[in-house]
């Protein structure tokens, strides 16, 4: 039977490995000590005379640890969809959502990419776009990928995805096509409580987001340029790309502060201890660009007048750390930048006072009834 | 100017809140004897089964008190003297002057009418400390969620008939947890207490006296469908079962329930029968009290003392049908708590009721009424239609005089305040028929409601 809410209680803080229990902090280790090992191999292999990623992904014949990661990353998220649905699984919204999501990561995250290689294709990722990707618009990249995908990224990362967040919100990106998105509602929603709702952790959000932001683009700019006068001015080209890839550069940093640190080590490795969203909240130069963009859009979650009964299921549940109670008891409809439209505030809300919709309309802008602190 | 308010309820809160707003310098006390932190009394069946923590059903982040400078006494009110405007206080504690006085003091269970309703292992579902009993009697405490700051705070400055004492816990005395809980009394803390109890992997027993589960809002088509999801769910729905004794155990436990049906074991019961207006220590101070306790105000709420107002569901109200009664919702309180903050201000607004409305959650099914529904109208008519496809959903359409008044929807979600704008415009049966889904407000992908013909 399709149901619109939450179909049954939920027993989250009964379950020490969700709360920061022990067990909850081993899986952290694991993941953050998995991510360490994946991306500085190199640096393990010198110590220990063994690459222990590469030895496995070779005993399975997925030829380096990157396809082992891919299949990882696409096993943890069909047991973590499988976990979510049996829960929420009763709301179309949900169901859909995951499935989608999921399938997106298992035919473009892996799949595909796996394939190409073999019919001597370059491996490609449809499913990403820049700046999440943000090597997809060095002029380097664009040169050594096939036209036909170069123009893919170029339209799909500065035309299309803004677009379609103008018409839908970020989430038909972060919520239904990306797999860091996806690995985090999946893999991650049994910590989605977890995600601080404080004024504090709003202020560092809004301040990191952009700093990422903009040094994503300050980077990406910066290599552009180098391409186009670095063979002339050596010690620039040394700076921001660097002469060889051990060096450390612009380019490298990025990749090493950004790529590897923030989206790997903390992002996904922190989900046991401070939610599920970790990068897509604080980090992703994308999801900051396609939320000022949602901010001037359709999207918005819609507040049925009078109804609240601040329990506070909504804000408890939001993974990005809105807290959606002071704006539903305020009768404030409303579109936040962070929101990636996953649903679960309108899913949990015990009277039914939450709706994600897209309109033109724009919600009427009285004043608001400031319960909440966070806006006094 | 002195500002005093008692109970630190959303109504209390509220009104806190918009003099706060207005006069950052005047200054503001809050007494409280069950909490340190506003709360969400709504939610303390989620706090239960564990889907939220204490801090979660807090609305205000717990420095608000002090970045506002809202002065909180953790200590039970014992009575008010209104000839030297003084607040009196349990256990010895300093009464609280005040220029102007809101009594916001909520609700507290109704006590159960039957020997052994004091038995150790019986309670009730409305305050903090009647969650700590239960979850005590079928967890055996709290979960990873925690307790609330300074739970025992209170405990030096309370009165042996405050609702707000801690329960001996019979689970504790017999060294088991309760395994067979009861719950007695048909309404929506009942459904509550025996779903939080399906949850803890038990199977309750719901002592319900009616026909049907919760007549008041219900007729039998749509309380079949409730009580059947009940017990799907696990919870054995005993209907038209009139409660005669709780029997203890020697040792003073409560053993069994016994009804006009017979005799039924349990160790563990929760009294369920409605709320009643918190207000016996108000007995010796003059201010007008109904014949239920409630305390009677007039339109602007303010009592029959000088300078006291009162809001929320300790205060007798008017309704929209023009009797005077407490209004036991958190939205009214929320609002009544605005206007008595503009009284407390110097304001004169009115609390002006509009039409009714209200939604509820019974076990999975969402409901959603608005207008004249279950009032008996002179040739009311309800038009009812129950769809049974991917979605399941009744729909109650109350017609007077080809104009309707009401309506009563379960499983699907309702703007309520369309159905209300329809009501008012005195819109015909066809009519709303024809537009329903205009108040629809299902979640996406959600397939309207179609219904034949209409």
């Amino acid at each position: 039977m399709d149901q619109q809410g939450q179909n049954g209680l939920l027993t989250t803080y009964r379950e020490g490995w969700r709360n920061r229990s022990v067990v909850g902090l081993a899986i952290s280790l694991l993941l953050v000590t998995f991510y360490v090992v994946l991306y500085w191999e190199h640096k393990v292999e010198e110590q220990l005379g063994v690459a222990p990623l590469t030895a496995v992904s070779e005993a399975m014949g997925l030829r380096n640890r990157w396809y082992l990661y891919g299949f990882l990353y696409s096993v943890a998220m069909v047991a973590g969809a499988i976990y979510y649905l049996r829960r929420h699984g009763n709301s179309r919204y949900n169901r859909f959502r995951i499935t989608v999501n999921v399938a997106i990561q298992i035919a473009l995250g892996f799949t595909l990419p796996f394939i190409m290689p073999l019919f001597g294709g370059k491996e490609v990722y449809f499913s990403y776009f820049w700046p999440l990707k943000y090597d997809y618009l060095y002029p380097q990249t664009l040169a050594d990928l096939p036209l036909y995908f170069a123009l893919y990224t170029v339209v799909g990362s500065l035309i299309a995805a803004p677009v379609m967040a103008v018409l839908f919100g970020k989430r038909w990106y972060c919520s239904w096509v990306c797999g860091c998105g996806g690995l985090a509602n999946t893999f991650g929603d049994p910590w989605r409580h977890l995600t601080s709702k404080s004024t504090k952790s709003w202020r560092f959000e809004q301040l990191s987001i952009h700093l990422v932001l903009l040094i994503a683009i300050a980077t990406t700019f910066l290599i552009g340029l180098d391409s186009l006068i670095g063979s002339e001015h050596p010690t620039f080209h040394r700076i921001v790309a660097g002469n060889d890839w051990k060096d450390w550069s612009i380019k490298s940093f990025y990749g090493f502060a950004v790529g590897s640190i923030l989206a790997g080590v903390i992002g996904t490795g922190l989900y046991p201890i401070f939610g599920p969203r970790v990068w897509c909240r604080n980090f992703c130069p994308m999801a900051a660009i396609l939320g000022w963009v949602q901010k001037v859009g359709r999207y918005r979650i819609k507040v049925k007048p009078g109804m609240c009964i601040s329990c506070g299921n909504c804000s408890t549940y939001c993974e990005m750390g809105i807290d959606v109670r002071s704006y539903a008891q305020a009768d404030q409809s409303f579109t936040r930048a962070s929101c990636v439209g996953c649903g679960m505030c309108a899913h949990m809300c015990p009277r039914g006072v939450l709706k994600l919709e897209n309109s033109w309309e724009r919600p009427e802008d009285k004043e608001r009834q400031r319960l909440s602190v966070v806006d006094f | 100017m002195r500002i005093v308010i008692i109970g630190n309820g959303v109504a209390g809160m509220e009104a806190a809140l918009a003099v706060r707003r207005r006069e950052p310098s005047w200054d503001i006390s809050l007494i409280s004897e069950e909490s340190d932190h506003f709360f969400s009394r709504t939610a303390l069946m989620w706090v239960f089964s564990g889907q939220m923590s204490h801090r979660d059903i807090e609305p205000l982040e717990r420095d608000a008190y002090e970045r506002l400078g809202l002065r909180r006494v953790r200590a039970r009110a014992m009575g008010v003297d209104t000839a030297n405007r003084l607040v009196l206080l349990a256990g010895g504690r300093e009464p609280v002057p005040y220029d102007r006085l809101l009594i916001s003091c909520g609700s507290r269970p109704r006590p159960g009418p039957w020997p052994g309703s004091d038995a150790y292992g019986v309670g009730h579902f409305v305050t903090l400390q009647d969650l700590a009993w239960y979850e005590r009697e079928v967890h055996g405490g709290a979960s990873l969620g925690g307790e609330p700051p300074r739970p025992e705070e209170h405990l030096s400055a309370s009165a042996s008939d405050s609702p707000y004492r801690f329960r001996q816990v019979a689970a504790e005395r017999r060294g088991r947890l309760a395994q067979q809980p009861a719950i007695i009394g048909g309404g929506l803390i009942g459904i509550e207490a025996a779903e939080v109890a399906v949850t803890a992997g038990l199977r309750p027993r719901f002592f319900i006296r009616e026909e049907w589960f919760w007549p008041i809002a219900l007729e039998p088509r749509e309380s079949r469908w409730i009580a059947s999801r009940m017990s799907q769910h696990g919870v054995d729905v005993h209907l038209e079962h009139e409660v005669e004794t709780l029997e203890t155990d020697d040792d003073g436990n409560v053993a069994a329930v016994r009804s006009n049906h017979g005799r039924y074991e349990t160790d563990c019961v929760v009294i369920a029968i409605g709320v009643l207006p918190n207000t016996s220590w108000l007995a010796e101070s003059g201010i007008e009290l109904d014949e239920r306790g409630g305390i009677v105000v007039d339109e602007g709420l303010q009592t029959s003392a000088a300078d006291v107002f009162s809001a929320g569901d300790c205060a007798s109200v008017r309704w929209f049908d023009g009797t005077r009664r407490p209004e036991q919702l958190w939205y009214t309180a929320r609002d009544q708590g605005r206007v008595a903050g503009r009284r407390l201000l110097g304001d004169s607004p009115r609390y002006e009721r509009g039409a009714w409305y209200n939604s509820a959650k019974l076990m999975d099914i969402e409901y959603t009424t608005a207008g004249l529904v279950n009032w008996n109208l002179d040739g009311e008519k309800s038009w009812f239609f129950e769809e049974k496809g991917k979605v399941r959903s009744t729909t109650r359409v109350v017609v007077q005089e080809g104009r309707v008044v009401g309506f009563n929807m379960l499983g699907r979600r309702w703007d309520h305040s369309v159905l209300i704008r329809w009501i008012e415009e005195q819109r015909s049966l066809d009519w709303v028929l024809g537009h329903l889904n205009a108040a629809a407000f299902d979640t996406e992908l959600v397939p309207p409601l179609q219904i034949p013909g209409a």
